[in-house]
């Protein structure tokens, strides 16, 4: 327990001392926003509104999640004599999972002010958005673990990536639209539930699979 | 295993099947149903092939997880064979079915929850397969790819069965749809439609078999 405190602690201090990582993200969040801002201003029907968001925080996500095992390249030796895999994936599971609810608040910040809010059910849509990210931020955690080993990492984490996280994507959009239409929890109850149970597998799978990826 | 053709007798049963398959499936007469008319004809060999990737890719995990536990080279051969095999009939599948879908609904694509299902399945092993490319060292690459093929076939098992919530479907089964559903397809057509299923799906295994001992004979001959 102590060790993955420490790991996560151990990401933060990394990500706080080089912090170009991070501004690059913040960076590329704002300027995808304003692209489609640029792009969609004026026809924002509450689909659009829903799915681009959505969208956006697919792909921020593959930036941001994608660094989480690559950027240990030179340390990677050093864990593996230090900890157990088990307390690594837990650890990165945790930390990506932060530092992507963080993007994404940033998102909905900057998305509502220059495309509009029409946001009623804040905490519903707030815990959609937690659920999201949770399936996200792990099955890209896993596909980075993946990737790090191959030649061509930034489009393995697409390729190996975008058809694995269908699912939860699938489910969140909706979701997130039903919320939008002022559904209220007893009527989404099921699908939460359902976007809640993809996020289990994957970390579950993830939890189970990763020892074997990291031997090698 | 005994490989030989003599001894193997699902080789044989597979050929029968095959056979009574495309004879009795373009021969004998089908139930005249509005705009399916003789297509329906196509359900013996479009609808086997999606059940034949499913086989095969499960067949597939099931060795990727042998590979796992024991590291014998002979589970990886055939986990990843088994795959590309699947991945042939999913194609087969896919085409057959827009080709259908083109006379029966009108577009090759009509964004069906199984159509779109077929497609992020065989995205997903294409997928695996420029996985299994990029990776240079043999063991790694077996090891990697059959973490990714049973992560990546654990989730689509969910989505198959969250996508048809999601929208409308036009394949029978789901969704108010006049055509036939295999629960209530005619007598006629379930005599040849079930033969069908599993003489494509020994066909399947059969190629897979054969396609993992020449890869096998490879490496050997390159370790050699």
């Amino acid at each position: 327990m102590q060790r993955i405190v420490q790991l996560i602690r151990k990401d933060l201090v990394v990500d706080w001392r080089q912090q170009n990582p991070f501004s690059g993200i913040l960076l590329y969040l704002t300027s995808t926003i304003f692209a489609s801002y640029m792009a969609f201003a004026g026809y924002v029907s509450l689909e659009v509104w829903n799915t681009l968001f959505w969208i956006i925080m697919l792909f921020t996500s593959v930036n941001a999640i994608s660094k989480s095992f690559i950027q240990e390249e030179r340390r990677s030796h050093y864990y593996f004599f230090l900890c157990k895999p088990h307390e690594i994936i837990l650890g990165k599971l945790i930390y990506s999972f932060l530092y992507l609810l963080a993007v994404g608040c940033v998102a909905l910040f900057l998305y509502s002010i220059l495309l509009g809010n029409p946001l009623i059910n804040y905490p519903l849509f707030l815990l959609n958005l937690i659920l999201g990210c949770l399936g996200l931020s792990s099955a890209f955690t896993m596909v980075s673990a993946i990737a790090f080993r191959t030649s061509n990492r930034s489009i393995m984490m697409a390729v190996l990536g975008f058809p694995v996280i269908i699912p939860v994507l699938v489910l969140s959009i909706n979701n997130s639209y039903k919320i939008l239409d002022s559904f209220i929890l007893m009527q989404i109850q099921g699908n939460l539930t359902a976007l809640f149970s993809v996020d289990v597998i994957i970390i579950a799978l993830t939890f189970v699979l990763f020892p074997f990826i990291w031997k090698s | 295993m005994d490989y030989l053709l003599k001894k193997d007798w699902w080789k044989w049963f597979c050929i029968a099947l095959l056979t009574y398959t495309i004879v009795a499936g373009l021969l004998v007469p089908v139930p005249r149903l509005n705009i399916l008319n003789e297509t329906i004809r196509v359900l013996h060999f479009h609808v086997p092939m999606w059940f034949g990737m499913i086989f095969l890719f499960m067949a597939s995990v099931i060795h990727a997880v042998k590979y796992l536990r024991s590291g014998n080279n002979n589970s990886d051969a055939f986990s990843s064979e088994l795959a590309s095999i699947g991945l042939y009939f999913g194609v087969f599948g896919i085409l057959s079915g827009m080709l259908w879908a083109r006379f029966a609904w009108g577009e090759f694509w009509s964004n069906d929850p199984k159509q779109n299902a077929a497609a992020i399945s065989l995205l997903i092993y294409l997928a695996y397969f420029v996985l299994r490319g990029s990776l240079q060292d043999q063991q790694q690459r077996s090891r990697i790819s059959a973490v990714y093929n049973i992560f990546a076939f654990s989730l689509m098992i969910p989505l198959l069965f969250i996508l048809p919530r999601m929208t409308d479907s036009l394949h029978p089964g789901n969704g108010g749809n006049p055509a036939l559903s295999i629960y209530d397809t005619n007598s006629t057509l379930k005599a040849v439609f079930y033969p069908a299923v599993i003489g494509w799906t020994l066909l399947g295994f059969w190629i897979a078999s054969i396609a993992s001992r020449i890869s096998l004979t490879k490496q050997k001959l390159e370790d050699a």
